[in-house]
């Protein structure tokens, strides 16, 4: 039995998150201190149907953050995610003679550890299994960057088509997955394949169920042994490279399709959207879904991300709502309507909230702090209301003793209702 | 109460004032008892007079309205002054829930995607409909009269039974004929209930059920359509998702009608139900006589129509993205019980 009432929440926290579409546009939503509804503020890009952006991938460090898109036209670019200026763009570098459109790129990773010259490496990986690992400098003007750059390519899987791909946070392990392809594991310094998994066994009626990973992600930060895998026949598994090569937990959820998995930071927590919508958090010690995300979400999810400090995830899809949600009480927060199906949105990190994005992004971490505070101050009042609400519910409660009516009832409720939307007011 | 009268009968000075407020509770009193609902009677004798009482006055206050604004009407008309005007009813459409997926007219986005969706090059007059018509495995009666109807509506299509084959082996089959649209009528206990539109080569496929099918022979004075190409209407398709399903219909007919034949196919979409209605128009005309009493004789042209046609009612389940594949298919808009919040929510 689903929950059906609402719990109160003071809407959604200072976030900023990028929405990536098939148009080739990205929007940029935030939600501010001021207004605490998240709202679309920037555009970049023109709609244009062969720009489609496949993946993308963020480094949000302080200064200097960049993001890498994937399109459709198997250009890869570095942008500014602060402006949207487009420092490089990189034409497809691995095409033997194919059309771009016949191999698109599934996974994208911007590596974090670029040194603060302007040199970054980006990991991309296509459907048949053509991985590419590219260095190169990108200077701060120019659009030239492609001169100094050093490519490993190596080929993931021979047969089958490749659907999910994403490199653990420590950047040093990746894991691949897709239609006929087990999850497999890369090192990233050698190039070598380290484990492969092995698919479960026939069930009890003799039916074996030939593998299709539709979604993959490490479970813990730092440990690339952990993996967890979201497959075509609507199930969420674990993978432990260190215990076992078959999966060791596997839960089974609704009956479409899962799309997008994503952990939590907490290491056991896992978010999965499934192909008519649903999304649910799991337990993935106990294998125990721990709530399903309400909300009135009718199309497919593609992407889920969690926010690093706020306890909130974003999911969007090809209904084109950007949808945030609040971890613990699992409500919605904000959905905001971006007009064409989407199919990756990030969270960035370094955004306060305050008014001028740019000058604030100066001191981040004493920001926080205030925002901190006044979160606190407004659960508080939060709470007193609260009691308010209980207290004339109390007292109106007596008065129902005394006259035991249906009229009184129903004039009751609609009382408490009033009080209920003055006091939220 | 009693007590409350002894205490005012004290006031010896307001004795008519007494009496008054007597009858001011009394009418407090008949006001109490009136607000007890009908439904709220256990009785189900006492109830059903209760509400036939309620009902007729109503209904007799609803006539003195009707009269009372014709009066003020007719009055208005003959002292020569604007009558007041009449007040819009509240419907259910009218009173929509605001959706903010309601298309605005000359979105830049919106006429990018319309150039870039699976349907383009159809609505572009690169490629002319064909339509592939089958049934579910088993169909009996209705459902062939059904189909044999349908195919005289859409020009190009042609029925393949459907035999043992999988859907999948038959959309691969309809894509590598050039087709262009796949519809399978799925019949239960003899009578169509569902409608699968699929585009192809990659369009989307929309499940639709199927209700209130009446065939052209049970409608009254039916028309039977010619083999010019109709014209189409498409109503009230105003949100992203009702026009996607609007573009996905309207890629089954050809784009140029031939305006000849005077055969117009409607899809009229109100409260997220499609009613489906064939019909042949034709100009006339009329000669009527001037009600002033002079013989002189005016044409007047008007348009007559006649049904020809099924007609029945669709009512979309679900839209998925790319051709019909029911396990790893992704759905771009499904119906789900817990979207039914209100009566006054629309998707289409």
């Amino acid at each position: 039995m689903p929950r059906t009432t609402t719990v109160e929440s003071s809407g959604c926290p200072p976030i900023r998150a990028l929405t990536f579409d098939v148009l080739g546009l990205i929007k940029v939503v935030e939600a501010r201190v001021d207004n605490r509804l998240a709202k679309m503020v920037d555009r970049w890009g023109e709609p244009d149907s062969s720009r489609c952006i496949l993946a993308a991938s963020l480094n949000d460090r302080k200064s200097n953050p960049l993001l890498a898109i994937a399109r459709k036209c198997c250009a890869i670019e570095i942008l500014n995610p602060l402006n949207g200026n487009v420092f490089a763009e990189i034409a497809d570098a691995a095409n033997d003679g194919q059309k771009p459109e016949d191999d698109p790129v599934v996974g994208l990773h911007l590596f974090k550890n670029g040194g603060t010259d302007g040199s970054c490496t980006v990991l991309t990986c296509t459907t048949k299994g053509n991985a590419c690992m590219r260095s190169f400098t990108v200077s701060n003007s120019l659009k030239d960057s492609t001169s100094d750059c050093s490519t490993i390519s190596w080929k993931v899987f021979g047969a089958g088509n490749i659907l999910c791909s994403k490199v653990v946070t420590s950047e040093t392990h990746a894991v691949f997955g897709g239609k006929g392809v087990e999850v497999n594991i890369w090192d990233l310094q050698k190039c070598t394949k380290i484990w492969t998994a092995k698919s479960p066994p026939k069930n009890s009626l003799g039916i074996f169920t030939p593998s299709w990973f539709t979604s993959a992600t490490f479970l813990c930060e730092d440990d690339h042994r952990k993996v967890v895998a979201g497959t075509n026949c609507h199930q969420v598994r674990l993978y432990d490279a260190s215990a076992q090569r078959r999966p060791v937990i596997s839960i089974d959820f609704r009956e479409t399709a899962i799309k997008a998995v994503s952990e939590d930071l907490d290491g056991y927590t896992i978010y999965a959207g499934n192909s008519s919508g649903d999304l649910a958090s799991f337990d993935i010690r106990t294998g125990k879904m721990l709530g399903s995300f309400m909300g009135q979400c009718s199309g497919s999810i593609r992407s889920i991300d969690r926010h690093p400090n706020f306890p909130v995830i974003a999911s969007c899809g090809i209904d084109s709502y950007l949808r945030i949600w609040d971890i613990k009480s699992r409500q919605l927060l904000s959905a905001v309507y971006l007009k064409q199906s989407l199919n990756s949105v990030l969270f960035d990190s370094n955004f306060s909230g305050e008014v001028e994005p740019v000058t604030s992004e100066s001191n981040p971490g004493g920001e926080e702090q205030d925002e901190g505070v006044q979160i606190g101050d407004e659960d508080g009042a939060s709470q007193s209301k609260k009691r308010k609400n209980k207290a004339t519910k109390e007292g109106l409660g007596k008065k129902k003793v005394a006259k035991e009516n249906g009229i009184a009832k129903v004039k009751m409720q609609k009382m408490s209702k009033k009080f209920g939307s003055h006091q939220r007011v | 109460m009693g007590f409350k009268r002894k205490k005012d009968s004290q006031d010896l000075g307001s004795e008519f004032d007494d009496d008054e407020k007597v009858k001011k509770m009394k009418k407090t009193v008949e006001k109490e008892k009136k607000e007890i609902l009908p439904s709220m009677i256990k009785n189900k004798e006492k109830r059903s007079e209760v509400h036939a009482k309620l009902k007729i006055q109503k209904k007799l206050e609803k006539r003195k309205k009707i009269k009372a604004r014709d009066a003020a009407e007719k009055r208005a008309l003959e002292l020569g002054e604007e009558p007041l005007p009449r007040e819009i009813p509240r419907t259910i459409e009218n009173t929509r829930e605001h959706d903010e997926t309601v298309c605005k007219a000359f979105d830049e986005e919106l006429t990018a995607w319309n150039d870039a969706d699976e349907f383009s090059s159809i609505y572009k007059c690169e490629r002319t409909p064909k339509i592939l018509f089958t049934t579910s495995r088993f169909n009996s009666t209705r459902g062939p009269a059904f189909i044999s109807e349908l195919c005289d509506v859409f020009p190009n299509s042609h029925y393949y039974k459907r035999g043992t084959y999988d859907l999948k082996k038959i959309v691969e089959y309809a894509k590598n004929k050039d087709f262009t649209s796949l519809i399978v009528v799925h019949t239960n206990r003899r009578e169509p209930d569902a409608l699968l539109i699929i585009g192809l080569p990659d369009g989307p496929t929309a499940h639709f059920k199927l209700s209130k099918l009446v065939l052209r022979k049970d409608i009254k004075n039916h028309g039977n359509p010619t083999k010019h190409d109709p014209e189409l209407i498409l109503n009230n398709f105003t949100t992203r998702l009702g026009l996607r399903v609007g573009r996905l219909i309207g890629s089954l007919l050809p784009q140029n009608p031939d305006l000849l034949g005077r055969r117009v196919v409607t899809f009229h979409n109100q409260r997220d139900f499609i009613f489906f209605r064939h019909h042949r128009y034709i100009y006339e005309s009329k000669e009527t006589k001037e009600a002033t009493g002079s013989k002189k004789k005016e044409a007047k042209m008007i348009a007559r129509l006649q049904e020809c046609g099924p007609r029945f009612t669709m009512k979309l389940i679900s839209l998925q993205h790319g051709t019909f594949d029911t396990k790893s298919g992704e759905y771009e808009w499904v119906h789900k019980p817990d979207m039914d919040t209100s009566r006054r929510r629309f998707f289409l």
